[in-house]
């Protein structure tokens, strides 16, 4: 156990969930790992952020939205990765899909991700390189959020790919339409594994400095 | 609690889900397939299917929970399709996946060792390179049980990557990379992959 961070991760039993977290790089960062089939309040007594692993099962997690909240409403950090129906269960948010483009690289086309809110301290750990890649679709997130990351079509922007929300909950949400979980931990595409692991260490550091601050 | 409110009306093929939009697959083929959520199998009736589909997606500690269940129908003859990467063994004969470590373009080529009728037609370039990107049809292998047949290799050794064997009276497809059913709309031969594999399925 990593004796410095307060960070759990839920996740459910896929095999991408089992591989990223028996990655030493993946797996330091947290100090425990639950299970979401068995999730209760307990297990997130004593951390100061959980992270949402991508690809979870979205009905459970609407089942478990009550205790998510609280957990987000009691200052806390929630990181929740994509592909989860976040929109289902989160407050405030809309989702827009889109079909996926796994081939624009090799045509050399823009796939219109952009960088917003540069002087945010993730900026300092994530470079927009590690966050350009496929998507499936966007949010259009509450009001009062900070967009980090955003798509644009034909020069409009028309949502976000990452944001955080510090309005909606008494905590803060920090909310990606990205699945680099499910792509780490199928030894698939090392944009995703370094947008993975440089998301970890700016929530590891931010959490050490809100304990010194 | 079920997470499904009234258990689906089965289908001769069952898709075990994790929640989501309908798949792509029963919207095709929704008179031979339906889904099942993967968490509603303990209960499920299952005694006029013939194939479960078991995707890369699923939750296989739920499946390992499930495995005396799994492996009693195949033992009284239906056949499986498992796709991705195991990281929890829960059928007798599967094993945890190995990955290719820095891998290269040589290393992902895919080989046919034996014929099998899920592949018939498909030519192999149209599962290498999908729109030209090359990597999702296999990044690894499972090492396969004794007196499978390796139906195709992947790299210059041809490691086991698809293959096939038997248990009890069923049959158990293995295939170590992305959902087979996941190009089922592709415009190429690989699309043959999907209703081959339905029809293998119910040709028990």
């Amino acid at each position: 156990m990593n004796r410095l961070s307060r960070i759990g991760i839920l996740e459910s039993g896929a095999s991408y969930h089992t591989f990223a977290l028996e990655d030493p790089r993946i797996a330091s960062f947290f100090a425990r790992q639950i299970y979401l089939p068995t999730l209760c309040a307990a297990d997130l007594e004593d951390l100061d952020a959980l992270v949402i692993a991508d690809r979870l099962h979205p009905g459970l997690l609407r089942r478990q939205t009550a205790t998510l909240l609280a957990f987000a409403n009691q200052g806390r950090t929630l990181v929740v990765l994509g592909e989860v129906e976040a929109h289902t269960w989160l407050p405030g948010v809309d989702w827009e899909a889109r079909p996926t483009n796994f081939w624009w690289w090799l045509e050399g086309t823009d796939p219109g991700v952009r960088q917003r809110s540069p002087d945010h301290p993730l900026w300092q750990f994530v470079t927009l390189p590690d966050v350009t890649w496929h998507y499936h679709g966007f949010f259009r997130p509450p009001g009062g959020s900070t967009p980090l990351v955003a798509l644009e079509e034909d020069g409009h922007e028309v949502g976000q790919l990452l944001y955080e929300d510090s309005i909606s909950t008494g905590g803060r949400l920090v909310v990606t339409t990205l699945d680099p979980i499910y792509h780490h931990g199928s030894n698939f595409m090392p944009a995703a594994t370094r947008f993975l692991e440089n998301l970890l260490r700016w929530l590891q550091c931010e959490l050490a400095d809100n304990r010194h601050g | 609690m079920p997470m499904t409110e009234h258990m689906p009306s089965i289908a001769s093929i069952v898709l075990l889900t994790m929640g989501g939009p309908e798949p792509l697959l029963v919207q095709h083929f929704r008179q031979r397939v339906c889904a099942l959520d993967v968490y509603d199998l303990p209960e499920a009736d299952l005694t006029n299917v013939r194939g479960l589909l078991i995707g890369m997606h699923c939750d296989q500690r739920q499946l390992q929970r499930t495995q005396t269940r799994l492996t009693e129908f195949v033992v009284h003859g239906g056949r499986v399709a498992v796709c991705g990467q195991i990281a929890h063994p829960f059928l007798p004969g599967l094993s945890r996946f190995t990955p290719l470590q820095n891998y290269c373009l040589e290393d992902l080529i895919v080989y046919e060792l034996a014929p099998h009728p899920v592949w018939n037609g498909v030519v192999l370039d149209d599962l290498i390179y999908r729109r030209g990107v090359v990597g999702f049809y296999g990044r690894g292998f499972h090492i396969p049980l004794a007196g499978a047949v390796v139906v195709n290799g992947l790299g210059l050794t041809r490691l086991p990557l698809d293959f096939v064997y038997r248990l009890g009276r069923g049959e158990v497809l293995v295939h170590g990379g992305n959902d087979l059913w996941g190009y089922v709309a592709d415009s190429t031969s690989a699309h043959r992959l999907t209703p081959q594999l339905l029809d293998w399925m119910e040709c028990v």
